[in-house]
């Protein structure tokens, strides 16, 4: 339950502060490829042995279980 | 009173939102969503080792290699619509998965040492579909995909969607996604628990036998609900929370992965035990992992990658992840070198026990050791090199990008890890 409230106050937070816009041409350093807010493309391989290796997965915008005999 | 804080919070927050909405609404500047085709082509080399191999009941050797070749073709349909294809093969060898049935070389079995028979080896091929449509103002995308996956001894066919809103000038994204996927298993049962199996050479007290029955259920079925929120905070500041709701039933036992039980006698043949039973683990697993990342664009030279996540199941497990990256400009951003940390931590499922110490008359149990108590340590370096230009041409297509990484696992538990990744990606001239 705190974890939800910390995302809940988080979110809220997160909204507010959202009030004074990056405009798009002030996005050059946020539209850098090392600052995408996903993993880079062959950490694939990486996120792969991982979910057999360990009990956890997900919450990476990625996989997140199924498709495959892992865990 | 605190229900009625957040719930003002949240109507605020939505508020807010939506005004910001009405006030972007007359930005309607157009850019077409992927300006041309783009290949990738990614690879990696895996390697691992260790003594707690599950196909023997979490004492053998689990050295196993992996070749993954993929190739991902991104093609624009039109301005608004992107089609992908994602195929790949993971060709490996595996000395534990060849323990299935030790007795089928010329050497003595072993549980530490591979035997050459035709669990050794396998392909595993994956073939995904992805379709994108991006809205007119680029504030809404839905995609949905299939996937299909196939091995052996395992098969998988998934499909799903997912729907993304950007308000705020694009500072703000909500995304939900959800996937389901329903896979069946061709198990391959370890060789003494098979019909017809006897040898003269069993050695133990009295006459061997185990407690073994067949699996009648043979799918597993993937239920995954994704909820996404990111925001930019600043021009060089940027964050998103991911939580997932993942619900599974069906076989989630691995049904070649031997348990020993410690009020069972012990048979023999050459050096290799006989199995007691396969792993039996409940048919349902409910898990839900939340995980936050947080970006930060030091200087021209230097950004900060940052990712955490916490995880817990209804089987016992609770994880904590941890990644750090930090990419390092080179030649005025040709080039990037990035040294990356990644640190995990796990509790026990409940029904992990090591080899030789489960009791017969438990209702689960399983000596994977993966789902042990252990942490881990992930080291790794990665080199990136951009050309915008695209100067090396193969046919008709230019380099963009090569991406290159290696990091070295290692996990409390003994098993050490290393992989290669290589990216290449092409776009159409």
């Amino acid at each position: 339950m705190n974890y939800i409230k910390i995302i809940l106050i988080g979110c809220c937070i997160a909204t507010f502060t959202s009030c004074v816009a990056v405009k798009e041409y002030e996005k050059i350093n946020l539209n850098d490829p090392d600052m995408k807010l996903s993993a880079n493309s062959v950490e694939r391989f990486e996120t792969n042995f991982q979910i057999y290796r360990e009990a956890a997965s997900g919450a990476n915008g990625g996989k997140t279980g199924g498709g495959c005999g892992c865990n | 009173m605190k229900y009625t804080i957040y719930t003002i919070l949240l109507l605020l927050a939505v508020t807010t939102l939506h005004a910001q909405e009405i006030q972007n609404d007359s930005l309607t500047y157009k850019k077409r969503v992927l300006e041309t085709t783009e290949v990738d082509f990614l690879m990696s080399y895996y390697a691992q080792d260790g003594t707690h191999a599950a196909v023997t009941g979490g004492n053998g050797t689990e050295e196993l290699t992996d070749i993954t070749p993929t190739f991902v073709v991104a093609v624009p349909l039109n301005d608004d619509d992107v089609l992908t294809v994602d195929a790949g093969i993971s060709a490996y060898t595996s000395a534990s998965s060849s323990n299935i049935d030790p007795f089928d070389s010329d050497s003595p079995a072993d549980p530490f040492q591979a035997s050459s028979g035709a669990s050794q080896s396998d392909t595993w091929a994956n073939l995904n579909v992805n379709y994108t449509h991006s809205s007119d103002d680029r504030n809404t995308v839905w995609s949905g995909h299939l996937n299909v996956a196939s091995e052996y001894d395992y098969f998988s066919l998934g499909f799903g969607g997912s729907y993304t809103r950007l308000f705020n000038q694009k500072n703000t994204e909500l995304g939900i996604k959800a996937n389901i996927y329903l896979d069946t298993w061709n198990p391959q049962y370890p060789i003494e628990f098979r019909q017809g199996f006897s040898r003269p050479d069993i050695v133990g007290t009295g006459t061997y036998s185990n407690s073994f029955t067949e699996f009648q259920d043979e799918g597993r079925n993937t239920y995954s609900l994704s909820l996404s929120f990111s925001q930019i905070f600043s021009k060089n500041a940027q964050a998103s929370v991911f939580l997932d709701l993942v619900k599974q039933d069906g076989l989630l036992s691995t049904p070649h992965q031997r348990v020993y039980f410690a009020d069972v006698a012990d048979f023999f043949v050459q050096n290799f035990q006989l199995g007691d039973d396969v792993e039996k683990l409940p048919d349902t697993r409910f898990k839900i992992p939340v995980g936050a990342r947080f970006n930060y664009f030091l200087n021209e030279n230097l950004a900060l990658r940052t990712y955490y996540r916490y995880y817990f199941d209804d089987w016992g497990i609770s994880a904590h992840t941890l990644n750090i990256e930090v990419p390092i400009k080179l030649a005025s951003g040709k080039f990037t070198f990035y040294p990356t940390y990644r640190y995990y931590t796990q509790t026990a499922a409940d029904y992990f026990a090591p080899f030789e110490t489960h009791v017969s008359s438990s209702e689960f149990y399983t000596s994977d050791y993966d789902l042990s108590k252990f942490d881990s340590h992930q080291y790794g370096v990665g080199f990136k090199y951009y050309d915008l230009f695209t100067k090396l041409k193969v046919f008709k297509f230019g380099l963009k990008t090569l991406d290159l990484r290696f990091n070295h696992y290692t996990r409390s538990d003994g098993l050490s890890a290393n992989i290669i990744s290589a990216g290449f990606k092409f776009v159409l001239d």
